[in-house]
């Protein structure tokens, strides 16, 4: 077990640092940080001294060097647009898209798992039908829209809940709500589909036949054959929560990761894009190791 | 269980309390962008100023825009120009910045030489460009600017720069310290900010005690923040939301909305060309439509209130015949007038834009030009906007929307139309000279050369296919006495705000 999680961190170090280069040089390519954030009128002088401030003087590949040997450090340079460290920056809006990421998926998970497994027990049937209609709406919805339908029933019109922002338990409920539907409705589907297939071995056809109950049948026999697929998908989608959900943080003011990505690419605060990009990958990474050894744990089949 | 009983009932305790204290002498200010640093000397950019700007940190002189007196005094009870062409100001006393230490010529010129430091990027220098200024102590109350050349709107200039302590390290700071009449409290960032008012501030005590600013970069979630109660003010939401008359107001912005013509590129070298682009396009017909009613035709670049206003330019009449005659009598002069032109803009640079712009294109084709829309990133339009143009570009109208809500043409005329400006697209001697002229002149010489200049710039040169003076909108609770104004882009002084 301890060589698979060597082995495949080492991978990942590997990758992290191609994405890492892609990614210095890319944004570099997008022009020059001194263009948007000096004003229109400023002089060549001004350009000259500002690139000069921020090191953006130097030849690239200097410019790379010194990142890597700070970066070795732990030191990932400074904001431009907010002259705070990069670093400090990412992990204050990361730890909003954290939290936000796995409170939606704990519910997500534990909904679609429950109503999944009822919908493949009686495939075909009412429930069957209900839940499949609900999740392909949900899965399909534009959340942009349901955002603010959202904003205009339950705080405009009702008075229920904050329209945005952050504070009390109140300000998640929306947005949370939200993150919740397209998730949701995909893995509805995919543990039903799974479920299905699990419901028709030849393990739950004896598990019947020894008189179990359907309760048992459903959530011990058969869920845990069948939540390999579901976990997979479970996180794929946590790993695009963990991006950062742009449209949701813009809409509801959340100072998450997402958002703060696209600002800083778009004002070309390089710092701030690399330090951000690594944050999630490294994250991202952790969540598919862990999704890894979730395998092994739910069928002992699997050994690493 | 205890523990979550204790829990929910502070939460709940909280959600009761703080509306309750919203109809305190509170305001909560809820803004489209958050401010990424909150540093005096870039408080001439809208996301910073409009938080700090005489609330936090004051200036020397100030601009009064909205009860149209003009420059008037704040932390300077005087000016007057020396013999010299220097400007000897006279500041007041017994002001103490919200760090309780005292207020004297000294801050002053080290709040100038830090925000023209070379070591700091702030926005100060650029306002001051082309001119070399020195700050110098003569007392303890007195201090003199000394500008090569002479600078006849040297006070208006140090409306735009900011007072700091003395002690102010010259790097970018995130706690400003002020004199003015409250400080920062809370910054939590990506959250909110609070400013407190100060028990001992020089002027008159404000009517808000304290204000919360929230930043949310959707307009309609803004708008319904003022409905719900959880914001008083939203300085600027969608003219598709302000539709209630007790809360929404519009205003006339500061932003004009403009077509630069490439006059240095066949065939808008043409003047006949360049005047059958303006009588192609029927401004009227945005009004109401795709522009906001309320929103003027524009004569100039900056906005009616500006010094030099001269109101015998007229907006050219839309006249598609006129424009085809013109086109057709350039033809046979051997202009290539069928040469497509590349009307550019920048996306999401004003409401509609892309509607407008597709507008235009069609009458321009109307009357027999042949045009190309493109539309560019902010990034990438900049390099059709600024200097140096791009390498080998066929003829372009560059459309942009530009601020100019200083009071003055000089923040806008030199960098649009002389020669040597960052963005223009003229090389005219007359201008040059009349605007080199004017920014030099003081008075009525000074509104005439500038009125002179709009008028040839217009109806001579047209130098543009000059559109809109824009409007925005602003939502405000109905307890609060406050209307947005020209200057609410830029900044929101506190003090204005009362309660009815």
């Amino acid at each position: 077990m301890s060589s698979f999680v060597r082995k495949r961190a080492f991978a990942s170090l590997i990758s992290l640092l191609l994405l890492l280069v892609a990614v210095f040089f890319l944004s570099r390519l997008t022009g020059d940080p001194a263009a948007l954030y000096l004003p229109v009128e400023a002089s060549e002088e001004m350009r000259q001294q500002f690139r000069e401030v921020h090191g953006l003087n130097d030849p690239i590949l200097v410019q790379f060097g010194n990142y890597i040997w700070d970066l070795l450090h732990l030191d990932m340079g400074e904001s431009i647009r907010k002259a705070r460290p990069a670093l400090d920056v990412v992990v204050e809006a990361f730890a909003w898209t954290l939290q936000l990421a796995l409170i939606t998926m704990a519910l997500v998970t534990g909904a679609a798992i429950v109503i999944g497994s009822l919908a493949a027990f009686r495939a075909g049937g009412f429930f069957d039908r209900v839940s499949s209609l609900v999740s392909l709406i949900g899965a399909s919805a534009p959340d942009f829209w349901v955002a603010i339908v959202g904003i205009v029933v339950f705080s405009v019109g009702l008075g229920w809940l904050p329209t945005s922002g952050t504070g009390t338990v109140w300000h998640w409920v929306l947005p949370v709500a939200i993150l919740f539907i397209r998730p949701f409705g995909l893995i509805v589907q995919v543990v039903r589909g799974s479920m299905i297939t699990a419901l028709s071995s030849a393990y739950v056809k004896t598990a019947r036949a020894k008189g179990v109950k359907s309760r048992p049948i459903i959530f011990v026999h058969a869920l845990r054959n069948a939540m390999l697929p579901v976990i997979t998908v479970i996180g794929d989608q946590a790993a695009a929560l963990l991006n950062g959900a742009v449209i949701i943080e813009t809409i509801f003011g959340f100072p998450g990761v997402g958002k703060l990505m696209i600002d800083s690419i778009l004002q070309r605060d390089f710092n701030v894009v690399l330090a951000a990009i690594l944050v999630t990958a490294l994250a991202i990474f952790l969540m598919n190791l862990l999704i890894d050894l979730a395998y092994a744990l739910l069928d002992p089949r699997i050994r690493y | 269980m205890l523990k979550k009983t204790i829990l929910w009932g502070t939460i709940a305790a909280a959600a009761a309390i703080s509306p309750a204290y919203a109809q305190d002498k509170g305001v909560k200010i809820v803004l489209n962008e958050e401010a990424d640093v909150l540093e005096p000397c870039m408080a001439t950019r809208s996301n910073i100023g409009r938080i700090i700007l005489q609330n936090v940190n004051e200036t020397l002189t100030y601009l009064d825009i909205k009860g149209g007196t003009g420059l008037q005094p704040k932390l300077a009870e005087g000016w007057e120009q020396q013999a010299d062409g220097s400007w000897r100001f006279k500041l007041r006393q017994g002001v103490k910045f919200s760090d309780g230490t005292g207020f004297d010529a000294k801050d002053v010129k080290h709040s100038f030489d830090r925000a023209m430091d070379e070591k700091i990027t702030c926005e100060t220098p650029r306002y001051f460009g082309g001119m070399t200024v020195e700050a110098n102590v003569v007392d303890d109350y007195t201090i003199d600017f000394k500008a090569d050349p002479v600078q006849p709107i040297l006070p208006l200039l140090l409306s735009l720069v900011t007072i700091v302590p003395e002690e102010t390290p010259v790097e970018f700071i995130r706690e400003p310290v002020g004199t003015g009449p409250y400080k920062l409290t809370e910054w939590t960032p990506g959250q909110q900010i609070v400013l407190t008012a100060r028990d001992d501030y020089w002027g008159d005590k404000p009517a808000v005690s304290s204000a919360t600013y929230m930043f949310r970069g959707d307009p309609a979630v803004r708008a319904a923040m003022v409905q719900t109660g959880e914001a008083d003010i939203a300085p600027s939401i969608a003219a598709l939301d302000a539709t209630n008359p007790a809360t929404d107001f519009s205003y006339l912005d500061s932003e004009t909305v403009y077509s630069r013509i490439d006059t240095s590129i066949k065939p808008l070298d043409d003047v006949r060309v360049r005047k059958a682009l303006n009588m192609a396009v029927d401004r009227e017909a945005f009004l109401g439509t795709l522009v906001p009613e309320g929103a003027l035709l524009a004569t100039a670049v900056y906005p009616p209130p500006t010094l030099g206003w001269n109101p015998d330019v007229k907006v050219w009449p839309f006249d598609p015949e006129g424009a085809k005659k013109l086109l057709e009598e350039a033809k046979a002069d051997g202009v290539a007038v069928d040469t497509p032109i590349t009307l550019i803009a920048r996306t999401d640079n004003f409401p509609n834009v892309t509607e407008i712009m597709e507008a235009i294109q069609q009458q321009l084709q109307d009357v027999g030009f042949k045009v190309e829309l493109k539309f560019f990133e902010v990034a990438e339009f900049e390099k059709q906007y600024s200097k140096p143009y791009p390498e080998g570009r066929g003829p372009t109208l560059v459309t942009a929307m530009h601020d100019n809500s200083k009071g003055d043409p000089s923040f806008s005329m030199f960098f649009k139309y002389a020669s040597e400006g960052r963005q223009s697209a003229i090389s005219d001697p007359k201008v040059d000279d009349l605007i080199a002229r004017a920014s030099a002149a003081t008075g009525d010489e000074r509104a005439n050369l500038w009125k002179e200049l709009q008028a040839y710039l217009h109806d001579d040169v047209v130098a543009d296919v000059l559109l809109f003076h824009m409007v925005g909108f602003s939502r405000v609770a109905e307890r609060l006495d406050w209307k947005p104004t020209m200057a609410t882009n830029s900044m929101l002084p506190l003090s204005d705000i009362a309660f009815k």
